[in-house]
């Protein structure tokens, strides 16, 4: 069932066009699907517009079958730039992601906050400040927060940039888990061709502008749902991930 | 000041030969190094040191006999003029008075500025509307207005207080639009997909994120009323420290007018120095 659909979305900033072809795709319900593209393609725009801070110049995005309005609490999102709020602590910081919840107590609150920082590693670190701690561990508040939040649809910009090898190998294992278990939907953008097979339903191949889609991989029938680190070694996703590098080549028309 | 050069020389200084007579001459610099931090403790050192020594010179010059007493006082005496008048005139309770003054436009000011200032750049139409004559009234000099203050609220404490909010409310409008406009999108952004409306925005991240330039911004404007208090108890007071500075200089009384000056100055350096500790303090996270 569809979920989140892009119908004829075209998008520019006042004379500067940036998604310019009509863009259609549906995403279904409990689906997890990732963008790749060349940068300055348009892939955080889109998930602007989705999470309604950005409006279409024309077409329409539909939530569960109604136009999407100004941000909600249904939309969760991992920004770019991962921003904390630098007077709040660690802890802090990933609570305000529950602060506005009215349907939990404050007890709940505390231990779901502490139920993410813990999962993102930042446990020990939960009394410092921002400023205090390093880019890569900012970023994982952020990551925090949004999941505290406890959105349906998370949508996540390069949300694993900043982190080493390991834990993001951990944090990629936990988003997959989670997904399958709060049955999330998930828009994740990544430049990285191997996280996004290891996490995706389905990857969609954006060409650099004009933009559009110039491939769809349907991840899900060739590795199937579960996955495991194991995965990563297997025949089938070298292939696929060979595949896929000869797709996001082509798309960024050589420039790579 | 060698602890610093030694933890910045980095390691493969060692290690190529020309290195050699690096680490002396980055120690020779040390202290004119752009943005080298202070060690521990030199900072108010420094700080107590030059302004002692300035007033050393100071007292120096003026009892070699190179200056007219009537008009360049030595520093003791200033100070036993003070004490005199600490005395014998009410100085404490002159300055009393005017440090009620201040505070008192000055909270007004703070007050109605900063609801309207976060207004004017959180709502772009009520910034349209009012940054025009925000704008023309904030070049008005406060002194022409002085006889316009007379005409509408007479010579009462009223006037006083008018003449110091209109020097400082106009300019804080602005300041404090501005400090709003910094605040980070992506901060509000943040707040509305967490599920936060308006006025949560408002109070839990703008006015939270705006914190700390608009309590420096404040720190400033505070001083600016001491500047506009000096006019207003001039020209329409019996009382308060601009009082007593003009009722001296009618009778030439150089070292008493000099007094009531370094008052005013220590006052404003005093309240300063302690808006800076409470912003270091509530601000640790910076
Ligand atoms: N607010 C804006 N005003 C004007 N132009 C914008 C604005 N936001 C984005 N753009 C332009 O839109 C284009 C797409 O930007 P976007 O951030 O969506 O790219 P992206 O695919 O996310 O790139 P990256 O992979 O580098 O993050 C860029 O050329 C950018 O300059
Ligand atoms: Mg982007």
């Amino acid at each position: 069932m569809t979920h989140l659909q892009f119908d004829h979305v075209t998008k520019s900033f006042g004379a500067v066009p940036v998604v310019e072809t009509p863009f259609n795709l549906a995403i279904d319900r409990h689906e997890f699907v990732v963008f790749l593209g060349p940068s300055g393609c348009g892939k955080t725009t889109l998930m602007r517009m989705i999470g309604g801070l950005d409006q279409p110049t024309s077409g329409e995005i539909r939530l569960e079958g109604e136009p999407v309005g100004a941000p909600d609490r249904r939309r969760g999102m991992v920004f770019q730039s991962y921003s904390s709020f630098p007077w709040l602590t660690v802890t802090q910081n990933v609570a305000f992601g529950l602060k506005y919840r009215n349907d939990l107590s404050e007890d709940e609150k505390a231990v779901r906050a502490e139920r993410y920082l813990d999962l993102v590693g930042l446990y020990e670190f939960s009394d410092h400040f921002p400023s205090q701690v390093s880019g890569g561990m900012r970023q994982r508040i952020a990551i925090a927060r949004t999941l505290a939040a406890g959105a349906d649809v998370l949508l996540m910009d390069e949300p694993f940039g900043a982190l080493d090898a390991l834990r993001r190998e951990q944090l990629q294992t936990e988003l997959r888990r989670i997904q399958r278990r709060d049955a999330k939907t998930i828009v994740f953008v990544t430049h990285d061709v191997e996280e996004a097979l290891f996490l995706a339903d389905r990857v969609v191949v954006f060409s650099k502008r004009p933009t559009r889609i110039v491939a769809e991989i349907d991840v899900r029938s060739r590795l199937g749902e579960e996955r495991s680190l194991e995965i990563r070694d297997g025949e089938d996703f070298f292939a696929l991930r060979r595949e896929t590098i000869g797709m996001v080549r082509a798309a960024a028309g050589g420039e790579l | 000041m060698s602890a610093v050069a030694e933890t910045i020389s980095r390691p493969e200084a060692a290690a190529s030969p020309a290195a050699v007579a690096r680490p002396r001459k980055r120690a020779s610099r040390g202290l004119l190094r752009l943005r080298t931090p202070l060690p521990r403790g030199w900072g108010p050192a420094i700080a107590v040191g030059a302004s002692v020594a300035i007033v050393l010179v100071w007292e120096f010059v003026a009892r070699l006999g190179l200056t007219t007493p009537l008009f360049f006082p030595s520093p003791t005496a200033i100070l036993s003029a003070m004490g005199r008048m600490f005395s014998d005139q009410h100085l404490l309770w002159h300055a009393w008075v005017s440090t009620l003054r201040v505070w008192g436009a000055f909270l007004l000011a703070a007050m109605l500025a900063i609801p309207i200032g976060v207004a004017m750049s959180g709502y772009r139409v009520i910034g349209a509307a009012l940054e025009p004559a925000i704008d023309f009234i904030r070049y008005l000099p406060v002194p022409a207005l002085v006889p316009l203050a007379i005409i509408w609220f007479g010579v009462g404490e009223e006037t006083k207080i008018f003449l110091l909010w209109l020097g400082t409310f106009f300019q804080l409008v602005l300041l404090v639009a501005d400090d709003m406009r910094r605040v980070p999108q992506e901060y509000v952004e943040i707040a509305y997909t967490v599920g936060a409306n308006q006025g949560q925005v408002l109070k839990d991240v703008a006015f939270r994120a705006m914190l700390p330039g608009l309590v420096d911004n404040l720190r400033i404007t505070l001083g600016w009323c001491w500047t506009y208090l000096i006019i207003a108890e001039i020209v329409a007071a019996d009382s308060g420290l601009g009082f007593v500075i003009w009722a001296a200089r009618r009778y030439m009384k150089t070292p008493e007018v000099m007094a009531g000056v370094v008052l005013i100055g220590v006052i404003g350096l005093a309240t300063d120095q302690l808006l800076r500790l409470i912003h270091r303090r509530a601000f640790r996270y910076l």
